[in-house]
């Protein structure tokens, strides 16, 4: 087990940074995950901590060593990547000791941490198949067990579970944490799911465009989000974002025709600035009587436990998801109470957090 | 509900007369698929069936109208003058010698070239790959004298080095390996070998090369039969009786004036063995290479 310490790394393809000084600490054991939309900079930084890229600038320590110009053999991390990279010509006993085998053990001992692996990932009876005979789950198991068998300082994962279908990811993820609470090794894990990253994640650094927008444990993500990006990036369904002013008793923000939507206690905002008021669509619950936000509905999703509603207010577009179940038709108003404590606010000109 | 309240419909007399129609269309249209690919075969195998007839026949017989497929009164002269008069078997041997050699060398370069071209990514490896696809549309017969010189020059006419010296690296096959390697050989699979410790030659001896297998096997028919098949080359480089391929050898039958057609079928019906027993130790191979890329996971 290590940690790993990235310190304002830079990547660069000729003229054009892909990646602008990040700098992430990965504690001993942690398990972080790297998330973003595409083409955000996470995979290149994890393959910049496997060697698999350049670095350009900055510095990476494993375990305090900095490894930089470190060949990805003698780093002593293990990598997961997306299409498994399984060899197809070796049977899944041999995909999982090749490292081993490689670093010249014993056949003996290769068999016993081979078996070790495979029974905590419940692969035993398939250490004879090949891996086009195993399904997308074993498959990826499989690359798991190869990582676990080398019993590395940090393992990296690159978007694992992105060929799996929706129910198996589910399951995997769960597998993945178990095995994560048993071997507490050091993880760092790429995805763009941020549901994966919320019930993964001790923390999650979240990143654009080859910066760091926020690092925090999940529902420090969720529940102080730093700017709009990290706010409706983190979350599902999307925070809401409605545009306004501040009232003159600072109590309240008012959008361009008026509709008045509370402060929380904690925003200390001048009046009149202009600001951005996020509310998420799960802090919202139908009002009594006339009171609260009103939504002019266009769409409505019943998913039975919960009815997911979509529409406008004040011409912006903005969303529900409700407990209750309604019994109202397109077109019609809605209207919505919140909590003033959930509500976010956020420089309309910057979209930094103002409270 | 219970099975008699179905109310079943009876296709009518023109359903079932349409039904049997298009039954019988399908039937005719196989059946006219099938006599026609038997034509094709027969007449491409035809050619070989009458050389090897001919080589049982006596000069008679062969000139005879029509001509004969089993011969009316069978002898292995032919075979026994080819085979006392000329050095055949040496010639099988040069040619086997030459093509097995050249096999190894082409599957060897375009394997690596192949792989490097594939999977290493520097400006510089365009332009090469980008010259050595040039050179395959350049004909051979343009720089075979200059490699006759070169080939003279090094002492090695009139020996398989020298027949190798011009098939040593097929453009094609560099080609063909390269397209392999993109399309079956995930990048991952490598970086992982690297993670994992592997070096880069053992990464190309235990990884690349296995996964190549089918690509491989099917250049190295190609290879085989593209040197069994050379004759300018051997023509030019091999002057004297002994050193002689296969192809130049059986030229010798045919002379300025005359076409002694017994001894070349014989020593043609020879040479066919070798060709045709490779072939079907290597078929699964060949199909395999050139009909798929193969590999995806």
């Amino acid at each position: 087990m290590a940690s790993v310490e990235i310190q304002n790394v830079r990547k660069a393809y000729g003229d054009v940074e892909t990646i602008k000084g990040v700098s992430v600490d990965v504690p001993d054991g942690a398990f972080v995950v790297l998330v973003g939309p595409s083409g955000c900079g996470k995979s290149t930084l994890l393959r910049m901590i496997a060697g698999l890229e350049d670095i350009s600038g900055g510095t990476i320590r494993i375990d305090g060593r900095v490894i930089n110009e470190v060949e990805p053999k003698n780093r002593d991390i293990a990598m997961v990547f997306q299409n498994y990279a399984l060899y197809p010509h070796m049977t899944i006993a041999e995909n999982m000791g090749f490292s081993l085998r490689l670093a010249k053990k014993s056949k003996e001992e290769i068999a016993e941490r081979v078996n070790d692996a495979a029974r905590i990932l419940g692969l035993t009876d398939y250490l004879k198949r090949y891996p086009k005979q195993l399904s997308g789950g074993q498959r990826q198991r499989v690359a798991m067990g190869r990582a676990i068998v080398r019993n590395p300082k940090v393992f990296l994962f690159d978007e694992p579970l992105s060929n799996l279908d929706a129910k198996l990811r589910v399951q995997m993820r769960a597998e993945l944490k178990d095995i994560h609470a048993r071997i507490k090794t050091t993880t760092v894990y790429v995805t763009h799911d941020q549901i994966e990253a919320m019930t993964m994640a001790d923390r999650i650094v979240v990143m654009r465009d080859g910066i760091v927008e926020q690092v925090g444990a999940p529902l420090e993500l969720y529940d102080k989000p730093v700017n709009t990006f990290v706010a409706s990036f983190i979350g599902s369904p999307s925070m809401n974002f409605l545009s306004g002013k501040v009232a003159e008793d600072c109590k309240s923000v008012l959008t361009e025709n008026g509709v008045r939507l509370p402060l929380g206690p904690e925003a200390s905002v001048l009046a009149g600035t202009a600001v951005t008021y996020g509310i998420r669509p799960e802090h919202l619950a139908i009002a009594s009587g006339n009171e609260g936000i009103p939504i002019t509905v266009t769409n409505i999703e019943p998913t039975g436990s919960e009815t997911f509603v979509q529409g406008t207010v004040d011409g912006q577009k903005f969303s529900a998801q409700l407990r209750e179940r309604l019994f109202i038709k397109t077109g019609e108003v809605l209207n919505l109470a919140l909590a003033p404590t959930n509500s976010h606010i956020f420089d309309a000109a910057t979209g930094m957090r103002l409270g | 509900m219970t099975t008699n309240s179905v109310n079943y419909i009876e296709p009518t007399t023109e359903e079932l007369s349409e039904g049997v129609r298009l039954r019988r269309r399908k039937r005719a249209i196989n059946f006219a698929i099938d006599v026609f690919l038997i034509v094709v075969s027969i007449l491409m195998l035809l050619p070989l069936v009458f050389l090897v007839a001919n080589a049982f026949k006596t000069p008679a017989e062969m000139l005879s109208w029509p001509p004969t497929i089993i011969p009316r009164d069978p002898t292995i002269a032919n075979f026994s003058a080819v085979l006392g008069e000329t050095p055949l078997l040496r010639w099988i041997g040069n040619s086997i010698a030459f093509a097995v050699m050249s096999t190894i060398a082409i599957v060897a370069t375009s394997a690596i070239a192949g792989y490097i071209f594939g999977k290493f990514r520097f400006r510089t490896l365009n332009i090469l790959f980008a010259l050595f696809l040039a050179t395959a549309i350049v004909p051979f017969e343009v720089y075979m004298i200059p490699l006759y010189f070169q080939a003279k020059s090094l002492g090695i006419l009139n020996s398989v080095w020298g027949l190798l010296l011009g098939y040593l690296v097929m453009s094609f096959g560099i080609f063909l390996i390269r397209q392999n390697v993109i399309h079956s050989i995930p990048d991952e699979l490598l970086e992982a070998a690297r993670i994992d410790g592997a070096g880069e030659f053992w990464i190309f001896l235990h990884i690349v090369l296995p996964l190549l297998r089918g690509a491989l096997g099917a250049l190295a028919v190609l290879a085989f039969f593209q040197a069994w098949t050379a004759f300018a080359w051997p023509m030019i480089v091999a002057t004297t009786r002994t050193s002689y391929t296969i192809e130049v050898g059986l030229a010798l039958f045919q002379t300025g004036f005359t076409v002694d057609l017994g001894r070349l079928s014989a020593a043609s019906a020879t040479v066919l063995i070798p060709s045709i027993l490779l072939f079907v130790i290597l078929r699964r191979n060949f199909v395999q290479g050139v009909a798929s890329t193969g590999l995806k996971e």
